[in-house]
């Protein structure tokens, strides 16, 4: 059971899912996506925080948006939370900054790593995905005004993602 | 340098024939205090019963609070006058009706501040000398135990209500009130509120917001913007007038508060429930961390092994990071002291691990960020110290408050501590804990001018506090040749007390312009305190 911030058990006796998950981490550091990077938040294995930069040439450039990723303990099992810590205007995410993404819910497989997670959470910013967005109103204002959409989310870049 | 004669005559003779070098005239008027200097003292003088705050920084008034903390009473101070009958009435000494405390000052007005169960914070007041407005503060009780409700920081203490009071200090009348109610701002030794031309920032340290306030030359207290959940004026209003498409159930409240109260507003607006967002000013920290660090490495693994070490391992860390204090260095940018929560009420911070940043309000960027033991901090304010002592731009005398970065002898004596010190990161951090300073903390009395008077500054100095005092006078001696004793500074009565083991603290007004000082003198039972009056007779 792996409780809070406290319990950093010895590398031999860490369970299958923290060894998936050090594996990952290891991954991650040899081969970080790019404007992506990724760590435990304190000592604890199980919650992450991630940075996605602002990818240019989308609303969202200059922003630096911050998340969390908190996996559970049957980890790979099931897919991680993924949750934004900066606001951001974007119809997959959800008011409260919980990502809605196919492949962190149903479409989840053992197969997919952090790794994989955080190039899917940087490539919706390019691509937001409107026929499955959980915020309507930005969807459908993202298909029938794409410049006004992308003036606003811009706006919110500058003012919350800065 | 040639000799230069230290008689007074000899000196004003000096001043009619030659022109002092460019830029030193203020220096070369101000050593004439040299030759006039408090050095006469009215030992136990009769005076009202009040707690005497301090000297304005133009010398225009002496601020007192009633005993009771519900009034204020405000003097003029005034050099007294007497008639002698004799030739040489010097050697007499002082005519009892002269020794009075009335002969040197006279009461303008009393206001009462204090309304209900508020009482006036007598370790609070800012005065703005342009105007000639005072600014006082009056609070409910402390309640120490208060529950974090509405986005309120766990474990920060609560008052009711905080009222602070802007007067027009010629004739008391009140002009505008500020109300805080159910937050918390350090007003002992006006640690949470600097005043900087006629902008006003107060820290609320339970709301983690910095009010930036204006005085407008009317007496109105115009609320300009908080920084904290949000960085610009209208992100709020932004964030609302966008979220009809984004449901949210915290937004019905904001439309059920009213306009006028700006502070409950903000406190309301922050949402409370399920919301994990980084508040405005975090976000922009932590991104300024994150972008030092990345830009720092360009090696893709190497830089996210420094990531994960420097930054996520820290990142709750940073998150929990409360503002302690502000002060403005101009009137675009806030040094902002960040801290835990456990550092931002007790009075000494020191062993708590602190952090710096300069924040620019105009662009909502940070500009610095530096941990409380940097050394490039500490260089910065050894040399530049005077630009983190910024005074408004009209009050010229305070430029010449001694400094190390602006006095020598300040300087030296600063190394000497430097140079005994065993620890160098503990004397980094002990230094750099004044950093903000505290708003109007520091007297412009030229008796305190480092480069005239050496005195000891365990004792006595510029920095307005008490000081546990001894029955020994304080003795200011010329920095300056012949280095004689110029004058001593008593505090108590003239005999010494009578107890003396009880323990006294005092404190001294010095007036900014006139030879001229109130030392009080109280023992830590309930009893009157003993006032003594220093001039040049």
């Amino acid at each position: 059971m792996i409780s809070g911030t406290s319990s950093w058990l010895p590398a031999t006796s860490v369970s299958a899912s923290g060894k998936r998950i050090q594996r990952e981490m290891v991954e991650l550091n040899n081969d970080p996506p790019p404007h992506c990077s990724a760590g435990p938040k304190g000592d604890n294995l199980y919650h992450w925080i991630a940075t996605i930069i602002g990818t240019p040439g989308t609303p969202y450039q200059g922003g630096i948006f911050f998340l969390d990723i908190i996996f559970p303990t049957d980890y790979p099992f099931n897919p991680p939370q993924v949750v934004f810590k900066t606001r951001i205007y974007h119809c997959n995410v959800e008011p409260d900054g919980h990502v809605s993404m196919g492949i962190l819910k149903d479409g989840w497989s053992p197969a997919l790593t952090i790794t994989k997670v955080l190039l899917a959470v940087r490539s919706l910013l390019t691509n937001p995905d409107p026929y499955n967005a959980v915020v309507p109103g930005i969807a459908h204002l993202y298909l029938g005004d794409r410049a006004k959409h992308d003036d606003i989310a811009a706006e919110w870049t500058v003012r919350f993602a800065k | 340098m040639y000799y230069r004669s230290s008689n007074i005559a000899a000196r004003i003779f000096d001043r009619q024939i030659s022109t002092p070098a460019p830029g030193t005239s203020v220096h070369h008027a101000r050593r004439f205090y040299e030759n006039l200097v408090p050095s006469y003292t009215v030992y136990e003088v009769e005076c009202p019963d009040h707690s005497f705050r301090k000297f304005t920084d133009d010398g225009q008034y002496l601020i007192s609070f009633s005993r009771n903390h519900q009034e204020l009473i405000v003097y003029r101070p005034r050099w007294l006058s007497f008639s002698c009958n004799d030739d040489d009435c010097d050697k007499h000494d002082l005519p009892s009706k002269a020794r009075r405390f009335d002969s040197f000052f006279t009461q303008l007005y009393c206001v009462s501040l204090a309304s209900c169960n508020e009482l006036i914070c007598k370790d609070f007041f800012l005065y703005m000398d342009s105007n000639q407005f005072g600014l006082f503060a009056t609070s409910t009780a402390q309640i120490h135990d208060a529950p974090a409700v509405g986005g309120a920081v766990q474990g920060v203490p609560s008052i009711e209500k905080i009222t602070f009071h802007l007067l027009r200090l010629e004739d008391g009348e009140i002009l505008d009130r500020k109300v805080f109610s159910n937050d918390f701002v350090n007003l002992t030794h006006n640690m949470g509120v600097f005043l900087y031309d006629d902008l006003l920032a107060i820290v609320s340290l339970r709301y983690q917001t910095i009010h930036i306030l204006q005085i407008r030359d009317s007496g109105n207290l115009v609320h300009v913007r908080a920084i904290g959940e949000f960085c610009r004026e209208d992100d709020e209003l932004f964030l609302n007038s966008n979220a009809q498409d984004i449901s949210s159930s915290d937004k019905n409240k904001q439309h059920q508060s009213t306009e006028n109260h700006v502070e409950n507003q903000m406190h309301q607006g922050q949402p409370h429930m399920g919301n994990s967002f980084l508040s405005g000013i975090k976000q922009r920290l932590l991104s300024f961390i994150f972008q030092g660090l990345w830009n720092e490495e360009s090696d893709d693994t190497l830089r996210m092994q420094r990531l994960r070490m420097k930054f996520y391992f820290h990142f709750q860390d940073y998150v929990d990071l409360i503002i302690w204090k502000v002060q403005f260095l101009d009137r675009h940018h806030l040094l902002i002291k960040f801290g835990s929560v456990d550092g931002g009420v007790s009075r000494n911070a020191d062993h708590h691990p602190a952090f710096v940043a300069v924040y620019n309000m105009d662009t909502t960027e940070i500009v610095s960020f530096y941990q409380n033991s940097a050394d490039e901090l500490y260089l910065l304010f050894e040399k530049f110290c005077d630009h983190f002592h910024v005074t408004s731009r009209n009050s010229m005398y305070m430029n010449f408050v001694s400094s190390h970065s602006n006095n020598i002898h300040a300087l030296e004596q600063l190394r000497s501590i430097k140079d005994k010190a065993s620890n160098s990161s503990q004397f980094v951090k002990k230094m750099l804990a004044s950093l903000p300073f505290s708003c109007q903390s520091l007297s412009p009395s030229p008796y305190f001018d480092q480069s005239l008077f050496r005195f000891d500054d365990k004792l006595i100095s510029a920095t307005d506090r008490h000081r546990q005092s001894t029955d020994h006078p304080i003795k200011f001696i010329l920095r300056n040749y012949p280095h004689s004793l110029k004058f001593k500074i008593k505090p108590g009565p003239e005999a010494g007390s009578m107890d003396g083991r009880a323990k006294k603290i005092s404190s001294f007004l010095f007036h900014p312009i006139l030879p001229f000082a109130l030392s009080i003198q109280q023992t830590l039972f309930l009893q009157p305190s003993v006032v003594n009056i220093h001039f040049r007779r």
